[in-house]
């Protein structure tokens, strides 16, 4: 049971959050099927450091920003959709 | 009774309370042993010296660890398989077998295999039964009676465990006299410690040491007793390490249950586990009566067992010296101790169903009980490797040390780190325990002390051993032989992975504890590479074997209850599972419910359905962004009907949602859709809308919902409600009005039909709930109220044509293929699926969902009947049937292809049994009033 | 450069008699498949040595005489998915296009341990997915009947055919989720995973195909819209085509040659316990308690669930799973609440949208994938390598396989597997 760092919450168990995936910027132009469809079904999945959205709907209700490494399961920041973006290039990551 | 021969004097460390008799039973046999006794040492003290047939050659076996990870003491106690003899302490009354043998334990037939066993080598089954091979059940039943383990008992009783979180600062596994002392040192740096030791009673090696170690350990207990901020669990286990040291513990020995998982959130873990002697690999090496110097010492010094009569000790370090030593003060006569640091070697034991006689590297022979080996150690490596170390081979000390690569919140002492006299293993357990509270406490830590420097530990020089010339048993639960492994890598499975894979070792109930350090060896020798390259394997948890009763502690899968469901199944309403809730399926008679409802008035229990509070300016730009229609022309007071999709645009959720107030809206979801549909408005507010203004509220479990439905509902309601006007003109269809019913104030009422009749859903606030269900039964009575139950429901809708989403629809039917191109509305600005819809209503039209009445109107095809064309091309399926009792005839939903859509064409449906029955496509998906006046009246 | 075909050897056959010669003899079987160079240059790389790459190979050596082949893995051979899987073979899928694939998978299973001379121990020994709500009950019916039209052998059954087959279930309806039926799916079954994929790596490797352990593919090279070779530490190999069966790690291959795939890689866990003397003969299977189970022939219980409910690429597993697993079993049978978990593990999964598999031609072209299998890869190992190398060497898709391309997404055609997959074992 790896914790999540709820910004506004803090450390919980991941049982207590919906995972809503990748996150990826919904296109502006939806008349495009190519784009449209890369949007709905297309995904990184890296082996690394993904940027995804959660939601803490065993909790506070809060949808949040998180940079988790996919294989390491380590959560090196999360924040509110919205708020500034953490700057984590410069942290050790492996 | 049996008596117990072997049972020595008193000895200083012994375990067991000799006031303390119990009685238990060895196959039928009834014996006794003492309180604090095992299994294995009650027996041993008796004289048994068989405890098991092997799995594949049914061999006779014997003591070898006598701890828990002992391959050979797997005994049936009860109802209970695989019970760890060498470990579980013995109760009064047990009950206990062996496993693997027939007729007896003694005269096992499965041994003849030993005659033939050049032919079964490891994967021999691989290369034969083949052919014919509608004869492989055959085969496959033989082998099957080899099937290793114990028995269970169909309706053996499910007992109970409970489970318990807890959270420390610092987590030690491993009682022993590093452990101990890392405790100790964390708790006076202010940490709540749990300290976790898998053998009853704390001290580890100490426990069976010299009167020196006693002491020393007399000391360390005292130290650990007089910190009330170390919580100790012994006879428990520290089963596996997962993500952000999330621990489990198996605790045993409660007086409530017999086993409790412990969930520990760590902030640090310190292993410190120790090591496990390994055996040695020499033909025979399986013998009853060959035994690890470690068993030897315990059986002595714990439980005053005499193991043998007449030993021959082999030995490469201290821990042989102190067996011998230990076997000279019990009496035991110690015929040779051979010395392999001095160049003695063995190579192999005889005996059939025990040790007769040793073989030795000189020539020499010696008749003997008692074959001791203290041969080396191998580290216990899960809780490292799951933190994410990859052990390394340590040439000199010939065995694996951790490799670095832990992460902060993980820190190793004692044996699996190094080797030492005690006092350094204390000293370093001190200071890594201390290490591991600041660490724990972060840099507040008011730390009395300077910290103090972590001493070296490493593993001391130890001769390289691990098979003598003969050829012997690697694996023991397995049957794997030296020789299997060796046939297997010269065949090509030469890699750890590969050779485990195909000859099964390591993978028994012992899991490889003490046999995957011989089986690296062995591959190793094999392949011409050295251990080092060899590799070892991935330690996977649990560190042993739990019980699936301990892991799924006590059955806790919520249910949920409208509050009139107790009302519900006193009058004996047949109840139905509906995901989380439990609902009526009908109170006897669902067709009569129907007709009810459509001559006079029926009240259902909708309690389930999803309702959502949305209060905010922005209400109304959020509905056209979830739902398929408009909605910025909603009055107050009115509601309107809905469907979401998805981004994909395919069907997600339907429901009505109602305008209360300028800036107030309550939406209704479907019951199974209520958390999905919430969470999914949340991620569009939170994440793409934030400068929306919506708050949300789920008031789904707030209010009981009732639905009132039928041509009297109006005048039933009217007898109960004073402050709303419900005519026809006043409050018409598809409106909501506020006000109170049988004097509860705060309701909601709705006018809308999903029965195809007149009715009213009521949210009544949930408090009141029953008392405004029997108030309109009481005051209906003389209009015929009745109560209805999911399926009159059910019918009644599929009556009117209403799809059910997951039901009439897929995970991929869109909007339009669902019948819905009166309700999308492209030409509104961007709402969720959108783009997708617009891409459906530009291509040809592959299925929809359509009304069909089989040609004969008694037949109802079962739902999921398929529809096809020729004889089995299929065109379709029945999404939903029923018998109508209100139009006396069968009717149905149901997906078809574009080219049978038509109104009017007859298709042909397959129902399970085979039989066709030929079904017409209707116009409308309503069966009945498809103008819906009975609903507008 | 070799000839093709110069390479090839019959290997000595196994059998019975053959047990009995060595046994007698005391001597070796010969190298189950040889190690060799690493060549420059192959008619046909294949990233991945699990069932489907090393299917692929094999059918592309026996079938199109194309043995000029290099297995390339990372690790060892099987050690993915393919030998990470609980091992049941089933064809009793939703939608036609998935039937008649998995039938045909079956077929070449069942007939698999000849073919190959490999004994696979395929058991068919039937397998129920249990139905807990009408809504589920309905998509069992919804299965069978697509099922039979296809001629496949699988009906609805009602609790007390439940408890024939299977003893120790509780089919009472005081369960939180009682039994209201089954799909039962007699052809249905378990198999050795690891035979599967020793056999196919022995027989292809007879007819000529490479196998390169240890070997991982570091980059795929890619000119003009065209695959030209692989890269890996022991060297760039060059080849026309290149075939990604590299499942959980599809994406990274595929990225390599600059190809986004509509995967996302998920932990799927599975779990075994100690023996104990054989009980249960059919695969257990109940989607709305997330758990399948059968009993192999050395009594050991083996179980699964549905995938981790995020994505991942650690296969370290989690205490949870085991949890919700111990509790979902102990539904079904109360009474071996004393057999324990001995070992649990994870392996990845590469899910699709629709849960439908990624196969045939890319962007890139010689770039072929063989991905998106999700839980299901192992049931389809053996007709999606048949069908791959015949698309290599035909170069047409066959029509096996033409509803489950990559442009599929593109188009908005999903394949409608995921009906009936909450947890599909």
């Amino acid at each position: 049971m790896i914790l999540l760092p709820c910004p506004h919450c803090g450390k919980r168990n991941s049982n207590e959050f919906s995972y809503l995936g990748e996150s990826a910027p919904r296109p502006t132009e939806t008349g495009d099927a190519k784009l449209w469809r890369a949007y709905l079904y297309t995904k990184e999945n890296p082996a690394g450091w993904t940027r995804e959205t959660w939601l803490h709907s065993g909790g506070c209700g809060k949808a949040f920003l998180a940079e988790r490494h996919s294989v390491t399961n380590e959560v090196r920041a999360t924040w509110l959709p919205g708020r500034k973006e953490p700057d984590t290039t410069t942290e050790a990551g492996s | 009774m049996t008596r117990s021969p072997r049972r020595l004097d008193p000895r200083p460390g012994e375990v067991i309370d000799r006031n303390r008799r119990l009685g238990f039973s060895w196959n039928g046999k009834r014996y006794e042993g003492y309180e604090g006794d095992t299994i294995a040492s009650a027996l041993a003290a008796a004289g048994e010296r068989i405890f098991s047939r092997s799995f594949k050659y049914h061999r006779p076996r014997g003591i070898l660890a006598a701890s828990l990870h002992d391959p050979n003491l797997l005994v049936q106690v009860g109802d209970e398989p695989n019970v760890r003899a060498g470990y579980r302490k013995l109760e009064d009354g047990m009950a206990v077998s062996a496993q693997n043998a027939w007729p007896s334990l003694n005269y096992d037939v499965g041994s003849l295999n030993q005659t033939v066993a050049r032919f079964l080598g490891a994967g021999f089954y691989y290369k034969t039964f083949m052919k014919p091979q509608r004869l492989w059940p055959a085969y496959e039943h033989v082998l099957q009676r080899f099937a290793a383990g114990g028995k269970v008992a169909q309706g053996a009783e499910r007992r109970d465990c409970d489970k318990r979180y807890a959270h420390a600062d610092v987590l030690v596994a491993g009682g022993g006299p590093a452990g101990m002392s890392a405790a100790i040192a964390a708790a006076d740096e202010g940490a709540r410690v749990m300290l976790v030791e898998e053998e009853p009673g704390l001290g580890g090696h100490l426990r069976w040491g010299t009167p020196d170690d006693l002491a020393r350990l007399a000391e360390l207990r005292t130290e650990v007793a007089a910190r009330p901020s170390i919580e100790v669990l012994t006879y428990s286990l520290v089963a596996g390490r997962y993500d952000d040291n999330w621990i489990s513990v198996l605790q045993r020995g409660l007086p409530q249950v017999t086993e409790r998982l412990v969930k520990v959130r760590a902030k640090v873990l310190v292993v410190a586990v120790g090591l496990i002697e390994r055996p040695y690999v020499f033909e025979g090496n399986d013998l009853p009566g060959v035994m690890l110097s470690t068993a030897v010492r315990r059986l002595v010094n714990l439980y005053a067992v005499k193991p043998g009569d007449r030993a021959v000790v082999f030995l490469a370090n201290e821990e042989g010296e102190a067996a011998a030593e230990d076997l000279r003060q019990a009496g035991v006569e110690v015929l040779r101790v051979v010395d392999a640091r001095r160049g003695g070697g063995l190579l192999r034991a005889r005996g059939r169903r025990g040790l007769d006689s040793v073989e030795l590297q000189d020539g020499s022979s010696v008749a003997c009980d008692l074959l001791v080996t203290a041969v080396g150690w191998t580290a216990p490596m899960l809780l490292l490797n799951a933190s994410g170390d990859r052990p390394t081979y340590d040439e000199e000390a010939a065995r694996f040390v951790p490799g670095g690569g832990l992460p902060d919140n993980v820190l190793a002492t004692g044996g699996i780190l190094g080797d030492g006299p005690v006092g350094l293993l204390v000293d370093h357990g001190r200071a890594t325990g201390a290490l591991a509270a600041r660490r724990a406490l972060g840099g507040d830590a008011a730390s009395s002390s300077s910290p103090e420097a972590v001493p070296a530990l490493t593993a001391a020089p130890h001769p390289a051993l691990f098979r003598s010339g003969t050829r012997g048993f690697v694996d023991y639960s397995e049957d794997v032989s030296a020789k299997d492994l060796m046939a297997a890598a010269r065949e090509g499975y030469d890699s750890v992975e590969l050779l485990k894979r195909y000859t099964t070792a390591t993978m028994g109930p012992a899991q490889g504890k003490l046999e995957t350090i011989n089986t690296v060896a062995v591959l190793a020798e094999a392949t011409g590479r050295s251990i080092g390259e060899t590799g070892t394997t991935v330690w996977r948890p649990p560190h042993s074997p739990i019980s699936l009763g301990a892991l799924a502690g006590r059955n806790y899968e919520p249910v949920r209850y409208s509050p009139m469901q107790p009302w519900h199944e006193a009058k004996g309403a047949v109840p139905i599972v509906a995901g989380q809730w439990i609902r009526p399926e009908h109170y006897g008679d669902p067709a009569a419910e129907v007709l009810n409802v459509r001559k006079n008035v029926g009240i259902i229990d909708v309690t389930p359905l999803g309702k959502l509070d949305l209060r905010g300016p922005d209400v109304s730009r959020l509905l056209n962004f979830l739902y398929v229609n408009k909605w910025s022309k909603l009055e107050v007071g009115a509601v309107r009907y809905g469907v979401m999709c998805g981004e994909d645009g395919v069907v997600a959720d339907d429901g009505v949602t109602g305008r209360l107030g300028p800036e107030r809206y309550f939406m209704s979801t479907t019951s199974s859709g209520a958390a999905a549909i919430h969470e999914w408005i949340e991620r569009w507010l939170q994440t793409s809308f934030r400068e929306w203004q919506v708050h949300v509220t789920s008031m789904t479990s707030a209010f009981a919902s009732i639905n009132v439905a039928g041509p009297r509902s109006r005048e039933l309601l009217a007898r109960l409600v004073a402050d709303v006007d419900l005519s026809a003109a006043a409050f018409p269809y598809m409106n909501v009005r506020q006000g109170s019913i049988a004097g509860v104030p705060g309701c909601l009422m709705w006018r809308i039909g999903f029965t195809g009749e007149l009715s009213y859903e009521l949210h009544v606030p949930s408090g009141y709930g029953l008392s405004v269900w029997e108030a309109l039964l009481e005051s209906g009575r003389d209009l015929g109220a009745a109560p209805f139950g999911v399926e009159a429901q059910r019918i009644m809708r599929l009556e009117k044509g209403h799809f059910i989403v997951g039901q009439d629809t897929d995970g991929l039917t869109q909007a339009f293929t669902a019948g819905l191109d009166w309700l999308v509305k492209l030409d509104k600005e961007d709402f969720a699926g959108k783009a997708e819809l617009v891409f459906e209503s530009e291509r040809p039209r592959e299925s929809r969902l359509v009304g069909l009445q089989p040609v004969d109107p008694t037949v109802v095809p079962p739902e999921a009947s398929q529809i096809v064309s020729g004889s089995s091309t299929i065109e379709g399926r029945i999404t939903s049937s029923r018998f109508s009792p209100t139009l006396n005839r069968a009717i149905c939903l149901g997906i078809v292809s574009q080219r049978c859509a038509s109104p009017g064409t007859v298709v042909t449906v397959v129902h399970p049994d085979g039989t066709r029955t030929p079904t017409r496509v209707m116009e409308h998906h309503a069966h009945f009033d498809p103008e819906g006046t009975r609903l507008r009246a | 450069m070799r000839q093709r075909g110069a390479t090839r050897r019959r290997p000595q056959r196994y059998s019975a008699f053959g047990l009995l010669r060595h046994g007698l003899r005391h001597d070796d079987w010969p190298r189950v498949w040889r190690t060799s160079e690493l060549d420059r240059r192959y008619d046909v790389v294949i990233v991945g040595a699990g069932v489907h790459g090393l299917a692929a190979a094999y059918y592309l050596a026996s079938k199109h005489g194309i043995s000029k082949v290099a297995v390339l893995d990372k690790g060892y051979v099987g050690g993915g998915g393919s030998g990470r899987n609980t091992a049941i073979l089933r064809s009793n899928y939703l939608t036609p296009e998935g039937v008649r694939f998995y039938e045909r998978s079956m077929e070449l299973y069942r007939n698999l341990a000849v073919d190959l001379n490999f004994n696979v121990m395929f058991a068919q020994r039937g397998h129920l997915t249990l139905a807990h709500t009408d809504a589920s009950l309905r998509t069992m019916v919804w299965r069978a009947e697509v099922n039979k039209l296809q001629g496949v052998n699988s009906e609805v059954v009602s609790p007390e055919e439940v408890k024939r087959l299977v003893p120790f279930m509780d089919v009472s309806n005081h369960a939180r989720y009682p039994i209201l039926g089954a799909l039962y799916h007699p052809p249905g079954g378990i198999i050795r995973h690891d035979a599967v994929n020793w056999g196919y790596a022995r027989a292809a490797n007879a007819l000529g195909v490479e196998i390169h352990q240890n070997t991982e593919v570091t980059g795929i090279t890619v000119r003009d819209g065209r695959v030209q070779g692989v890269t890996t530490p022991r060297g760039e190999i060059a080849a026309p085509i290149v075939l990604n069966c590299t499942a959980g790690w599809a994406s990274l291959v595929a990225g390599m040659a600059g190809v986004k795939l509509p995967i996302i890689t998920h932990p799927l866990q599975a779990a075994v316990t100690e023996p104990v003397k054989v009980f249960l003969g059919a695969v257990v299977v109940s989607g709305s308690l997330h758990v399948y189970v059968s009993q192999t022939d050395r009594g050991e219980l083996v179980f699964g669930a549905s995938t981790d409910p995020y994505a991942s690429y650690s296969m370290r597993g989690s205490l949870e799973f085991t949890e919700e697993l111990a509790s979902h079993v102990l539904e079904l049978m109360p009474s071996i609440g004393r057999m324990r978990v001995l070992r649990q593990w994870a392996g990845l999964c590469d899910m699709t949208p629709d849960f439908s598999p990624v196969m045939g031609t890319t962007p890139v072209e010689g770039f072929l994938v063989d991905v998106g299998w999700g839980t299901y890869g192992f049931k389809a190992g053996p007709a999606a390598g048949e069908a791959m190398a015949e698309l290599v060497a035909t170069g047409r898709t066959p029509e096996l396989i033409s509803a489950f391309g990559l442009a599929r997404f593109e188009q908005g055609r999903l394949v409608g597997e995921r009906g009936a997959a909450s947890v599909g074992h």
